[in-house]
């Protein structure tokens, strides 16, 4: 075999360095290709820029609509993040602890949107808030969202729920703690990492999402995601690219703090 | 702290009635009845799936009786939830809270009773200084050894001065010389605040060392209840015998009050024993109380009365430094195992054939078991 032959040693050391290369590079090129261009100076998006401006920028602060979609998709995030973190603590407790029959397929029944179609979902809750007269609203936005954010708040809360030592939590009730008391003062500070990882998830499912969105939004209600895909089937310009930018800085943001708080919560 | 006292005729502090547990089909604890006396360290001994940690469980409140009865001081615990049982428990990995302090730790129970801010602060310094954690106070747990961390739980557990301290295989975790160093300072705790302990193992050295009275269970029933001397010296039944040290089993036929065939020679027993006559019964002899004799020696001393002797062949002898064992087969090709100090044992060479004898006073006998009884369970 090639790879256990030890001569070929340094080769295979090089070629990996370079396969593993040419990968991260495949995966962010797209990524710096649209920064370049969010600040190269083409209006037809020729790249490499010839030359550099901010001017792309300035139109997209400028532009009201703009704006508007990038608050409302940040409340969106906000208000997913929240409540698929409140409806998943309970749920992991009912996973985790729970003694019951079906359970397990309890457990994969809350975790089906993660494989289940987005574009399936998608048509089911349109059809669903279109009957309701609910489509173009933030509770639709936020309420769809919650469906395809809150498997992963599940599995991030009950990743650190099945790690806890369920006897700190007995210690605490042997030590006179009602069992809610003592899940508030001993168990939810021991799984907080996973509380933070699946508020942060939460917001990003919501905060990149596309497909669901289109279908919720109006003229008067939109996402960034959705604004962008409606200005891209108009014109192409190099406003596309800011707000990519920005909706890749923003995930970014929150990949780093993510990563960090599992950092911090290895530590102990 | 409440001196210990512990006379007999007081009434127990907590008494488990008929006490059941049932998981479906599975019988975990069956209809078990103990009293635990006030200030006693007693320990539940037994191999894993025995009922030991459940009935403690059970004691705790974490499980609830299928049907039975427990009380603390005349009073059923039965309907009374964990938190308002005052019961006080150490846990298998300590279960010390991660994210405070020692001190933080051993004044949550404190806390929680909204114990005014001095008397908590003073309680707590009190009881850091009893188990000499005072220069740890502000370190987190996972900060600490595994002793200091067993120090801190037995200080929570003690901060608000339960009647009973529940321990559940405490130092399950740690290497053997820790372990003893662990169980001693345990032992001497005890006798300092004279609380009532009971202590779950699978450990039967530690048992030992540690309790006063020990009941073994064996499926979900207790099959034995002393002391570590009583249990050992008289075993009440072959699995208590077998569970606890090394035993040697030999099956004879009873003829008397008094007296047994044991292959073709004659035996005496200990009057004591009350057998059914012409039956088949078990005898069983500690190692260490079968002297071994050279033929030389046999002939120069004399069989002393209430003695008995049998020829054998021996197979192997082991020098242990301070003991040697010795494996010998006996005419009816079963094996005994013996164990003497070796400064007064000669040199056995395999195949030499030798004496054994033993004071019947110092075996036991038994009319029922079961062959699983017997043979040595190595759950340990």
């Amino acid at each position: 075999m090639l790879l256990s032959h030890g001569s070929l040693g340094w080769k295979l050391k090089s070629s990996l360095y370079i396969i593993t290369g040419v990968i991260a590079a495949f995966l962010a090129l797209p990524i710096f290709f649209i920064m370049a261009l969010s600040f190269g100076s083409s209006q037809w998006l020729v790249f490499p820029p010839p030359s550099w401006t901010l001017k792309w920028y300035e139109r997209f602060f400028d532009n009201s609509q703009w704006i508007e979609s990038a608050i409302t998709s940040l409340q969106v995030a906000s208000l997913t993040s929240i409540i698929a973190t409140l409806l998943a603590i309970p749920a992991s407790f009912a996973l985790v602890r729970g003694q019951f029959r079906g359970r397990d397929y309890l457990y994969t029944f809350f975790t089906l949107p993660m494989v289940v179609p987005v574009v399936i979902i998608a048509v089911a809750v349109y059809g669903t808030f279109l009957n309701l007269g609910l489509t173009g609203t933030l509770f639709a936005f936020v309420a769809s969202h919650v469906i395809i954010a809150l498997p992963f708040a599940i599995i991030s809360i009950i990743n650190s729920l099945r790690l806890f030592d369920k006897s700190i939590e007995d210690a605490a009730v042997i030590c006179g703690a009602h069992r809610i008391q003592a899940i508030i003062k001993v168990t939810f500070p021991a799984i907080k990492p996973g509380v933070i990882s699946a508020a942060l998830f939460s917001f990003l499912v919501s905060w990149d999402e596309v497909v669901i969105s289109v279908m919720m939004a109006s003229p008067n209600l939109q996402t960034l995601p959705v604004k962008m895909w409606s200005t891209l089937r108009q014109d192409l310009t190099p406003v596309i690219a800011v707000a990519s930018t920005l909706l890749i800085l923003l995930s970014l943001l929150i990949m780093i703090i993510a990563s960090f708080v599992r950092k911090q919560s290895n530590h102990h | 702290m409440s001196l210990q006292t512990n006379t007999m005729t007081q009434s127990p502090l907590v008494c488990l009635r008929e006490l059941n547990k049932e998981y479906g089909n599975f019988t975990a604890v069956d209809h078990i009845n103990l009293d635990i006396r006030k200030g006693e360290f007693l320990t539940f001994l037994g191999s894993s799936g025995s009922g030991k940690s459940t009935t403690l469980s059970m004691i705790a409140g974490f499980e609830t009786p299928t049907s039975g009865e427990i009380l603390l001081n005349d009073a059923s615990l039965i309907n009374i939830p964990s938190h308002k049982r005052g019961i006080g428990m150490v846990f298998q990995h300590y279960s010390l809270f991660p994210h405070m302090s020692v001190r933080d730790n051993i004044g949550f129970p404190l806390d929680i009773r909204k114990v005014a801010k001095d008397e908590r602060d003073k309680k707590v310094d009190e009881i850091l200084q009893l188990v000499q954690l005072e220069a740890f106070a502000d370190r987190r747990p996972s900060m600490l050894s595994g002793g200091q961390k067993q120090r801190v739980a037995i200080a929570r557990a003690l901060v608000y001065e339960p009647e009973i301290l529940l321990m559940d295989e405490p130092l399950g975790a740690l290497d053997k010389k820790l372990r003893e160093d662990l169980q001693d300072e345990l032992r001497l705790l005890h006798k300092r605040l004279g609380i009532t302990i009971v202590y779950v193992t699978h450990d039967q050295d530690e048992a030992m060392r540690l309790s006063e009275r020990i009941a073994i269970f064996k499926e979900g029933e207790i099959v034995g209840l002393g002391t570590g001397k009583d249990l050992y010296r008289k075993p009440p039944n072959a699995f208590v015998a077998s569970f606890l040290g090394n035993s040697n089993f030999l099956k004879i036929n009873v003829t008397g009050a008094a007296s047994a065939q044991l292959d073709k020679h004659h035996i005496i027993l200990d009057d004591l024993h009350v057998m059914p006559i012409n039956q088949q019964a078990l005898l069983m002899i500690r190692p260490e109380n079968l002297q071994i004799l050279t033929p030389e020696q046999a002939k120069n001393e004399a069989l002393i009365n209430g003695f008995n002797q049998i020829s054998g062949t021996v197979n192997e002898s082991v020098f242990l430094g301070e003991s040697l064992t010795c494996s010998i087969t006996i005419p009816s090709g079963e094996q005994l195992i013996s164990k003497n100090i070796a400064t007064e044992q000669p040199d056995l060479e395999p195949g030499s054939t030798v004496f054994i004898r033993w004071n019947s006073k110092h075996s036991s006998l038994y009319s029922k078991w079961e062959q699983s009884d017997i043979n040595k369970n190595s759950a340990q």
